[in-house]
């Protein structure tokens, strides 16, 4: 519990300062808000013309109105657990001001963690409300009944939690590369489409023949946002809910783990560049 | 305090050969080299001393920061610094010290300065009163008042610079490390720096190491300086005895009546002077003169220059530190370790 407090001071400062510097640049923000939507109308208008041109009202046990949720949470999903550890951690090694962070008293990892909580707490909280409202008010007019369960909203944000510290490490993984290759431009644009395919977000995995898919939901990039796409939707359940929710965690602790290991290693190979 | 016995650090160098070939060759095959940018270091540095750490660009001095800050691990040789080995536990290690890198900034860069203190102060844990104390300190000492309130982005260099040493100093660390803390500053600023500088030092008793390219930090600062080059010490002492050992070399500024009385000069003849011993610049009737003032005294170089031309003004130069340790870099003085 002391433990906790202390990582809850020390890192919560990170935060708050990261929700100053996100107020800095609040235009931008705008802009990213209307790219996203504008994304989200064209997948789903790209959806209602499969379904219109099958002729069935279900595709896999997907009706129009689940596609129509699954498009728009798959994008805040997406949106949600979207993490700049790759890029922030790459560019402060290729040049050097990673230092700045070595001289003080604090983790590496967990220093970029809140910082990055800190700058994305206030999009989230203007971005989620306003979205899963619009979408509900579109399934009720659709099914004619309130389908939103806040038990369901309740186990995606916990869902979705777990997704975010896993894509971070993932990601922050990816960008301790930069220490052996200086320079990640091309594999973090391979890292991004593999990522974007693999974990449901443009195809629900379920759309592709049953043994890919069932391997596809095992791996570690099902979790970032298949899996609590689904539970919101309520596709998972019982079982399959909280062996999903597990597998979530494992991988959590996998990439954690390999993430430290690997900054053990490179910490004592460090070349610092320039200066 | 601190206790530095033959450190090294190399590093692997990847040289591709010239050209669009060389490029092409480099994606197959990788030739490294061996860079010894430290080659066996020693020192030691007693507490509340200030120790300048001078040489050219590239002679390791920042690879030698970089390890005793923690950041880079040696080759091999031994670091113990207020009882810890920098590189085995860095967040233990780093609470106790504080670090300037004069080329980069620890500073939010868009947020008030007085954030980037809000932050420093939870990450030490220092207690209300303290923190508070210690900014009216380092208020006091570095005048923040101004531009406490202002994102880090609007703040001149010269600002940024006293912020960035407030930050390093906000914890009372025990050493200090400054890497080139007044690079690209005014001369005034420079001043109020180093003033700063000195007063910290004095305030709290913090050992201070500093890198520098400028020779007026060291003559106000530092008491100690160890000269490296090439990753090797070439002089470990004091300024003082550094200008006895290798400044013999003296400047004479003479205005002539009539400057065609350079042509009466014969020095080299006279004196049996080398290349080496002496050089003579003219400018319209101003002439300046350095000597070797071992081989001839000021008193009779005085008497030949004033026997020879018709003099206007003379005055005579100290040994001029720049000029000795652009001898000591080029290699011009023969350097004695023992001496």
């Amino acid at each position: 519990m002391k433990m906790l407090s202390k990582i809850k001071k020390i890192y919560g400062a990170f935060t708050r300062a990261g929700i100053q510097d996100a107020v800095a640049y609040r235009a931008s923000f705008l802009g990213f808000f209307i790219g996203e939507i504008f994304i989200c109308f064209v997948m789903y208008f790209i959806w209602r013309a499969v379904y219109m041109s099958k002729g069935d009202s279900s595709f896999m046990g997907f009706t129009m109105t689940d596609m129509m949720v699954y498009v728009f949470m798959s994008n805040i999903a997406t949106f949600l657990v979207g993490t700049d550890a790759t890029y922030s951690i790459a560019e402060e090694i290729k040049d050097g001001s990673i230092i700045m962070r070595l001289i003080k008293p604090v983790k590496v990892d967990l220093s970029f963690l809140f910082f990055e909580l800190g700058n994305k707490i206030m999009i989230i909280v203007c971005i989620i409300g306003p979205i899963i409202f619009g979408l509900e008010l579109y399934r009720y007019y659709a099914i004619g009944h309130i389908a939103f369960k806040l038990s369901r909203f309740i186990l995606f944000m916990i869902s979705i939690s777990i997704s975010y510290i896993l894509s971070f490490y993932l990601n922050l993984i990816f960008g301790y590369l930069a220490f052996f290759l200086m320079n990640l431009w091309g594999f973090n644009i391979l890292k991004e489409s593999i990522i974007k395919f693999l974990s449901g977000s443009i195809i629900p995995l379920a759309f592709f023949p049953e043994v890919i898919s069932k391997i596809f939901t095992y791996l570690p990039f099902a979790s970032l946002t298949y899996t609590p796409v689904m539970i919101y939707m309520e596709k998972y359940n019982g079982y399959t809910l909280a062996f999903n929710l597990f597998l979530q965690v494992f991988w959590l602790v996998f990439f954690v783990t390999a993430s430290r290991l690997m900054w053990k290693w490179a910490e004592k190979r460090i070349a610092v560049q320039g200066g | 305090m601190i206790e530095v016995k033959e450190v090294k650090k190399e590093f692997k160098k990847t040289i591709k050969d010239p050209g669009l070939k060389g490029s092409v060759k480099s994606l197959f095959h990788k030739n490294t080299e061996i860079v010894k940018a430290v080659d066996g270091l020693s020192f030691h540095v007693d507490e509340g001393e200030i120790l300048g750490f001078i040489g050219p660009n590239g002679a390791g001095k920042s690879t030698a920061i970089k390890m005793l800050t923690g950041i880079l691990t040696p080759t091999s040789g031994e670091i113990v610094i207020n009882g810890q080995i920098p590189y085995k536990n860095r967040k233990r290690y780093v609470k106790e010290i504080g670090v300037v890198f004069g080329q980069r900034t620890q500073l939010w860069w868009d947020l008030p300065l007085t954030e980037t203190y809000t932050v420093l102060k939870e990450i030490y844990m220092i207690d209300d009163k303290k923190f508070k104390d210690r900014m009216e300190f380092l208020n006091d000492v570095l005048e923040l008042e101004k531009f406490i309130k202002s994102p880090v982005r609007t703040l001149s260099l010269g600002q940024r610079m006293r912020a960035d040493i407030a930050a390093s100093m906000l914890h009372s660390p025990k050493v200090l490390f400054l890497d080139e803390p007044t690079i690209g500053l005014d001369v005034v600023v420079k001043d109020n720096i180093r003033k700063a500088i000195s007063q910290i030092n004095k305030n709290d008793k913090t050992t201070i190491i500093l890198t520098t390219h400028d020779l007026s930090d060291i003559e106000t600062l530092c008491e100690r300086i160890i000269m490296i080059d090439k990753g090797k010490m070439v002089y470990d002492g004091s300024l003082h005895k550094m200008k006895d050992t290798y400044g013999k070399m003296r400047e004479l500024n003479v205005v002539l009546n009539d400057a065609k009385d350079i042509g009466n000069f014969n020095i080299a003849d006279k004196f049996n002077f080398t290349d080496d011993d002496y050089s003579m610049v003219s400018q319209g009737s101003e002439l300046k003169l350095k000597f070797n003032s071992e081989k001839v005294s000021i008193a009779s170089m005085l008497d030949y220059v004033l026997n020879t031309v018709n003099v206007n003004d003379i005055s005579v130069k100290d040994a001029d530190i720049e000029e000795i340790i652009r001898r000591i870099y080029k290699s011009e003085v023969k350097l004695d370790e023992n001496a």
